[in-house]
């Protein structure tokens, strides 16, 4: 896969309040190749920090077992919500919640508000 | 709830029929079955995700499943292969074991009639062994027997089966066999163990005894190798490296063998020994000099029995571990008894046989001090007697034994001399100070001119080396005449009189001892309890 295939799939960016953004293309695939750039970017962002990570997942086509197992591995988030909208994303989301076991805090939200605030607001774990 | 456009309802049609697809690939066990979610991202490709996402944990689970049970199952089979071989195979050359001989010559016999004739069973015995693992330790041991399974394996066919039944005993399973096939095999089989092996940086001869037992309908394996063990140790009595057939003779001869082993274990414990002493004479003047000590058995039924008639089962069966004990003890106490009551200071000896098995046990040597210490008896009176033939093969451990009673005070005589090899190397060796002449030099020696000669030579050689001969069956005075003429010190035999119990000796030394010229006193060196002026010797020199 390209750099730029890669690129296009997913986007990551450190956003006021201190948190990750990662943003996947709808209808993207997520294979481990994309899941492990995606954690390297957010590594290089996190710059030695642990930062709360807001995973958008909407509209992504499906998860392979590579990529699943890719994210059960420790990186820079402190805990990461998963933001999605679909009975896809709800599968894809509560399946690999299932079946791993997460390396950091980790739920499944439908809504961004309430997503951010476990994530960074006044609801946020300590 | 809105109406989706015919169109759609014609996709999702096709995605659920391509779903129940899915469904039926995965439950006929094609766990690979994927199918891809369509860009509408609805609830049919939520359902289609989820599928794929457990086929895909389904297949990987199956397959860690499977490598796992291959690799369970590799490993049973390993440990039964271990198993088995631990069970019917000996560990040591790699050869079958007892159960696996006993299993193949029983089926071999089954088959004979089927194939091509019976089977004949081989045992065999190397000859020799004991001395090497004794002088050269159980590693060289081991590594000679390794050489003599290879030699075996490679003297039989592939069909034949080649056993260790423990120790240093063989066995060869000639299936379908002629007698001239086995006369071969058992011929090659000494030739090759004929040869030296080479075990370690040691380099050592042992021959076999072969026994054989040809196989005939209904006799069980056991049977056969029974047989076949009977007839081995048949060829062992008649000299190494003999090979004997078994005949049912033999049976019975071993059955008895083994009657006389029961009895004399019960005849050691219950006091059934008796000794008997025969005087060892001075050929100037007829003072004895002392005596051999010679174990009877008092059989219960079958009356006073001599060492030959229960001396070789006693040595085959460990038993003569015991009887020499009780031998040593008696001797010596009774030798400690006369000093202390009889001889006073006069020069005596205690002459007591000792078995070849003794003589190689580790303790031998400390034993024997510590059973002169127990009876206060003085070391210089014991003199322990060894065969030419014990000698053969001497080990290390041997002669560090003899070296050790020597230095204690107690003598060591070379017995049966002339009877065997005759080395003049053994009365060169440092820890012997008596020769005993065998009778069958002396038997012709007042009228075979030849054997005159052999006698003078023999004596003239005792005194070049400094020791003492005693000359054994002499029975005329003519004999006792003439080796006292070839410069003969001692003399043992009928002439002086038979073997006689304690008290009756007890008599014949007060006499002797009484008699003009009779109290043969001697200095005795400090230390050591040895006379240092004894006859025909210089220093270092001892009486009979």
């Amino acid at each position: 896969m390209e750099d730029a295939e890669r690129e296009r799939a997913v986007t990551l960016r450190v956003e006021h309040g201190g948190y990750v953004r990662c943003d996947w293309r709808r209808g993207t695939r997520i294979t481990g190749e994309l899941a492990r750039a995606a954690i390297k970017r957010l590594d290089e962002l996190a710059d030695g920090r642990k930062r709360p990570l807001l995973v958008d997942m909407r509209g992504t086509a499906s998860l392979t077992r590579e990529g699943r197992q890719a994210f059960a591995e420790e990186c820079s988030a402190s805990r990461i919500a998963l933001l999605g909208e679909s009975a896809v994303d709800r599968v894809i989301a509560n399946f690999t919640l299932s079946v791993i076991v997460m390396a950091m805090p980790t739920r499944y939200f439908t809504s961004e508000p309430a997503a951010l605030a476990w994530l960074i607001g006044d609801d946020a774990p300590a | 709830m809105t109406t989706p456009p015919p169109e759609a309802s014609d996709d999702a049609d096709t995605r659920l029929d391509q779903l129940v697809g899915l469904v039926v690939a995965l439950a006929s066990g094609n766990l690979g079955a994927r199918m891809e979610p369509s860009p509408a991202n609805d609830r049919i490709d939520a359902v289609t995700v989820g599928l794929t996402m457990l086929a895909e944990e389904l297949q990987v689970l199956t397959e860690d499943m499977e490598l796992r049970v291959a690799e369970r199952t590799r490993q049973v089979a390993d440990a039964h292969r271990q198993l088995e071989r631990l069970a019917l195979y000996d560990q040591l050359t790699g050869l079958a074991n007892r159960t696996l001989l006993t299993a193949r010559l029983d089926r071999a016999v089954a088959r004979a009639e089927r194939r091509g004739g019976p089977p004949a069973v081989l045992v065999l015995d190397l000859d020799g062994f004991k001395v090497v693992n004794d002088s050269f330790g159980h590693g060289v041991g081991d590594l000679l027997l390794i050489e003599v399974a290879d030699r075996l394996r490679g003297i039989v066919r592939d069909i034949d089966t080649v056993a260790r039944l423990g120790g240093d005993e063989f066995a060869v399973v000639i299936s379908h066999a002629t007698l001239d096939q086995v006369v071969e095999v058992a011929t090659r089989i000494q030739q090759a163990l004929a040869r030296p092996v080479q075990a370690g940086a040691q380099q050592c001869w042992v021959g076999t005894s072969i026994g054989i037992r040809l196989a005939e309908p209904n006799l069980s394996a056991e049977t056969l190798l029974r047989d076949a063990d009977t007839a081995m140790y048949v060829a062992k009595g008649r000299g190494r490296g003999g090979i004997e057939f078994f005949e049912s003779a033999m049976h019975a001869t071993a059955l008895r063998r083994v009657r006389v082993a029961e009895e004399l274990r019960a005849a050691i414990a219950d006091g059934q020994l008796q000794m008997r002493y025969q005087p060892i004479v001075e050929l100037s003047g007829g003072r004895i000099a002392g005596v051999e000590a010679l174990v009877r058995w008092q059989h219960p039924v079958r009356g006073l029995l001599t060492p030959d008639q229960f001396i070789s089962v006693a040595e085959d069966t460990g038993l003569v571990v015991p009887l020499d004990a009780w031998v040593l003890d008696t001797a010596i106490a009774q030798a400690a008894k006369w000093r202390s009551t009889v001889l006073g200071t006069s020069d005596f000896g205690m002459h007591v046989n000792i078995s070849p098995l003794e003589l190689r046990s580790p303790a031998f040597a400390d034993d024997v001090l510590e059973r002169l210490g127990r009876s206060g008896a003085v070391a210089g009176d014991l003199m322990l007697e060894v065969t030419e033939t014990q000698l053969m093969g001497e080990d290390a451990q041997t002669a560090r034994a003899l070296e050790k009673l020597r230095a204690a005070g107690v003598g060591v005589a070379i017995d049966d001399f002339g009877s065997g090899y005759s080395s003049m190397g053994y009365m060169r060796r440092q820890f012997v100070d008596v020769i005993k002449i065998d009778r069958s030099l002396i038997a012709e020696l007042d009228s075979d001119p030849q054997q005159h000669r052999v006698a003078a030579a023999i004596l003239g050689l005792v005194d070049a080396f400094g020791l003492t001969a005693v000359a054994e069956g002499v029975e005329t005075p003519a004999q006792a005449a003439r080796l006292h003429a070839l410069g003969c010190r001692f003399g043992q035999g009928f002439l002086w009189g038979r073997p006689v119990r304690a008290r009756t000796m007890t008599d014949l030394l007060r006499r002797s001892i009484d008699a003009p010229g009779g109290r043969v006193q001697r200095p005795v060196r400090p230390g050591t309890g040895r006379s240092s002026t004894m006859p025909g010797s210089s220093a270092g020199g001892r009486g009979p």
